[in-house]
């Protein structure tokens, strides 16, 4: 008897949990198509990351058709026209860095791009022997946009046209911009191919499309832009400033802008904006609204973290003077700065990818 | 009160002989499952990558004499897969189970980056396991030596089994009664959704009420299935209910082999008759194992059950106490983990961290900022970012690892975000305490920040 009534009980308990459940759910309004990863990954793969690749394909075609003008001329007009294309070029790689994973990832695209500072040495010694392989590891430093920015910017004309080596300099500056062409437009015709794949990949285990690319971005934004742009020249980390290695060293006047400019695609990349800029779409930003995490003043952390670039960007924007004039001549600034771009760190790092719930192993866990 | 526990202890009590097939049979299943978890392991290539590919192990407070192996940890795989099968079939079941206990025990310890509490929970069992006759029907041992062979056991020993496993789930809904699990559907409300892309149920994890209900179930769940599982009048149902709830969380989150095991381990609810049944039904097949066929009664020696029910009660007092033990350490026990391990705390929390170290040469005050992929694997870097004990060891382990390195006196400080449950991250180590002065211990860690909100209940 005593068993019975005990058993009655226990499930009356049961049921009034589950009523209450129920009750408690009521709260819920509707369910929020937000969540549904695939609409987000077929935003950013055709609306942001194929136009990408595709800009960065044409910025580097033109530019390397006046590289080719410039070398088959060189003068002060010839060499003025080429810097421009290098500007636009590298600019655009601004907006195209950040998707450093799938076809990018695995043709270590940035590598080739953008390895800074370049060692003049090793490029000089290139020059001169007029043998190198810029395929392998130890090119690295010697080539993509920081070479170009040396060889344009660094140099007069004379050492295209009277130097003892002027023309393994241009075999050697054509060299260079051909070598990215290539990456680039392995990437551009990759993607054609994955794009498929990646939109279909809507899970969130490690090898999932949103995993890779948050993971990636989140890398970038706190060791490239972060760590790079900003923190290793004003030596935020070493307590020791190192302006000559900040990016496009030998045109100074590029590296806030393009810290701006990274900074900016990176918010926008986060908001689900398409590459032109034109229209807005699904994105990290209306993901995480969906999820509902908030802040302790009940602010949705989707809009905190677009409050907090905008942060970062009006720092960055506002340093007098370059990089390198503002980490020289007033290095308080830039530290300041640079905090406001940490800030951001543990805001995309912890709470975006926590409400994400996305692995990044495959290692059994308990939730903990 | 000594007459007392000898009634406690009679024939009548928990003296009365059950079937030994109960046992047997759990035993059985058990030693399958850990041998199948070692291949699992093996398969997937984490002895490797977890123990083989660290240059730094994250010690148990205690346990800091137990090494890693490096290429031999492949032979403790080895010993205790095999240990596994021989504890499954019953050959050589004492030493077997000993071995398995402390191979299995030794793998957990090498560490802590790797702690489950499913795996905690096999070593707890194998403990027990140890100390049983196990090995006294569907045996190689009872049949290679008939003298052994026992169809009847004191029902203590299966008692006990099926207290540790009521000890678990009890435990694990006590713990998810707090204001985040059932006010807040956390963490359910981000896993959930994670697993929208689901064939059929997919979708009905993008509504809020689905979070709740789970968190809910769950939780009743874990409080009361015990309880069904020891009434014979409920016991299919609850039996049913364990095999879906569990393979449902399998489909649902990377808990590995932890469902499975429950699902087989909860057999050991069966009335002892059942199992005496089924065994005897498995007498026809051609491979089973040898089945006891007289009415003996398994005896302990009486030295034997001098020590090993003293000892048992003594273990079980310490499980049922272990969980409690946060309650002296202030602070939220979510925020600071002190006495969060070992107490059947499984998938409360989405907890994610970001640390950065800085270590300083006293003298000539040159900073250096320490890239954690140096030294830790992904995994244990995750793991150190939310928990204080991994924080202070790993800074440990900078102070000598740059000591070495000709820095004088190395100062080693964290900046450290944690985000939990839905919460902004905030900071989690006080940035101006000097890491490499403080040491692990039992004690509260002063310089872990303020929570700054309140989770109520246990």
């Amino acid at each position: 008897m005593v068993k019975k009534y005990r058993i009655g009980a226990m499930a009356a308990a049961l049921l009034m949990l589950l009523a209450i459940a129920c009750n408690k759910a009521s709260d819920d309004v509707s369910p929020s198509n937000d969540l549904d990863r695939q609409p987000m990954l077929s935003n950013y793969a055709n609306n942001y990351i194929v136009p990408a690749y595709a800009d960065m394909v044409a910025k580097l075609t033109t530019l390397r058709s006046d590289i080719q003008t410039f070398t088959n001329a060189p003068d002060n007009t010839t060499k003025e026209a080429a810097i421009n294309s290098f500007r636009a070029a590298y600019t655009t790689w601004q907006k195209v860095d950040m998707l450093e994973f799938g076809p990018a990832e695995d043709v270590l695209l940035r590598s080739y791009m953008n390895t800074y500072p370049v060692t003049v040495s090793k490029l000089d010694g290139n020059i001169s022997s007029g043998s190198y392989d810029l395929e392998t590891f130890g090119s690295k430093d010697a080539q993509g946009f920081p070479a170009i920015d040396y060889l344009l910017n660094g140099l007069d004309v004379s050492m295209y046209t009277t130097d003892a080596n002027a023309s393994n300099r241009k075999q050697y500056l054509l060299a260079v911009v051909d070598k990215m062409l290539e990456k680039v437009n392995k990437v551009n015709s990759d993607w054609a191919t994955y794009k498929d794949n990646f939109i279909a990949n809507t899970s969130t285990d490690a090898n999932s499309s949103i995993s890779i690319m948050v993971n990636n971005y989140v890398m970038y934004y706190e060791r490239y832009l972060r760590g790079g742009k900003v923190g290793l020249p004003v030596g935020a980390m070493t307590g020791i400033a190192k302006a000559d290695i900040s990016e496009a060293y030998y045109s100074q006047e590029l590296a806030k802008e393009f810290a701006v400019t990274a900074l900016t695609a990176v918010r926008d990349f986060y908001s689900g904006k398409s590459y032109s800029g034109a229209s807005s779409g699904e994105g990290m930003k209306s993901y995480l609204a969906a999820l509902g995490t908030t802040d302790n003043n009940g602010m949705l952390m989707a809009d905190v973290v677009e409050t907090e670039m905008n942060q970062a960007i009006t720092a960055v924007s506002s340093l007098n003077g370059t990089i390198v004039e503002a980490v020289n001549n007033n290095r308080t600034q830039v530290l300041e700065a640079y905090e406001e771009v940490q800030d951001v760190v543990p805001l995309l790092k912890v709470d975006m990818v926590s409400a994400f719930s996305i692995s990044i192993t495959y290692t059994d866990n308990d939730g903990d | 009160m000594r007459q007392k526990i000898k009634d406690i202890l009679s024939d009548q009590q928990l003296g009365k002989p059950v079937y030994s097939a109960s046992l047997a049979v759990f035993r059985t299943v058990f030693g399958f499952m850990i041998l199948f978890s070692t291949l699992r392991f093996w398969s997937r290539g984490w002895i490797e990558e977890l123990y083989i590919k660290p240059d730094f192990f994250f010690s148990y407070y205690g346990f800091e004499w137990v090494k890693h192996l490096g290429e031999y940890t492949y032979i403790l795989f080895i010993i205790c897969g095999i240990s596994a099968l021989l504890f499954a079939i019953g050959l050589f079941y004492r030493y077997a189970a000993v071995v398995l206990f402390c191979s299995f025990t030794y793998i957990e310890l090498m560490d802590k980056t790797n702690y489950l509490n499913h795996y905690y929970f096999v070593s707890l069992v194998l403990f027990l396991m140890m100390w049983l006759p196990a090995h006294v029907n569907f045996s190689v041992d009872a049949w290679r030596k008939p003298s052994i062979s026992k169809r009847y056991i004191p029902r203590w020993t299966v008692g006990s089994i099926r207290m540790m496993m009521a000890i678990v789930y009890v435990y694990a809904g006590l713990a998810k009664l707090n204001s985040d699990w059932l006010i807040n559907a956390m963490p359910l409300r981000l896993w959930l959704p994670a697993n929208n892309d689901m064939p059929v149920i997919g979708p009905l994890f993008n509504h809020l009420w689905v979070a709740y209900l789970f968190s809910w179930f769950g939780a009743a769940y874990d409080l009361f299935i015990a309880f069904f599982l020891l009434n014979k009048r409920t016991r299919p149902y609850a039996y049913a209910t364990v095999v879906v709830f569990h393979l449902l969380t399998a489909a649902l989150f990377p808990i590995g082999v932890f469902p499975y095991v429950m699902i087989v381990s909860a057999l050991v609810f069966f009335e002892s008759e059942d199992a005496d049944k089924f065994v005897q039904m498995m007498k026809s097949l051609r491979f089973s194992l040898p089945v006891d066929e007289n009415k003996r009664i398994y005896i302990f020696a009486p030295l034997a059950k001098k020590w090993v029910i003293p000892m048992f009660a003594v273990f079980f007092v310490i499980q049922l106490a272990l969980p409690w033990r946060y309650l002296l350490n202030k602070g939220e026990l979510f925020w600071t983990e002190e006495g969060y391990r070992f107490s059947w705390r499984v998938m409360l929390m989405e907890k994610m961290g970001y640390a950065q170290f800085m270590v300083k040469d006293k003298e000539t005050g040159e900073r250096v900022a320490v890239n954690n992929n140096d030294f830790l694997t992904r995994n244990q870097e995750k793991m150190m970012a939310t928990q204080s004990d991994f924080i202070v060891q790993y800074a440990q382990f900078l102070k000598e690892h740059y000591k070495q390195k000709g820095m004088h006196e190395p100062q080693v400080h964290a900046t450290v975000y944690v985000a939990m449950n839905g919460r902004r991250s905030r900071l989690y180590v006080d940035t101006s305490v000097d890491l490499a002065k403080e040491e692990d211990s039992w004690k509260h860690k002063e310089w872990i920040l303020a929570f700054n909100d309140n989770i109520y209940g246990l």
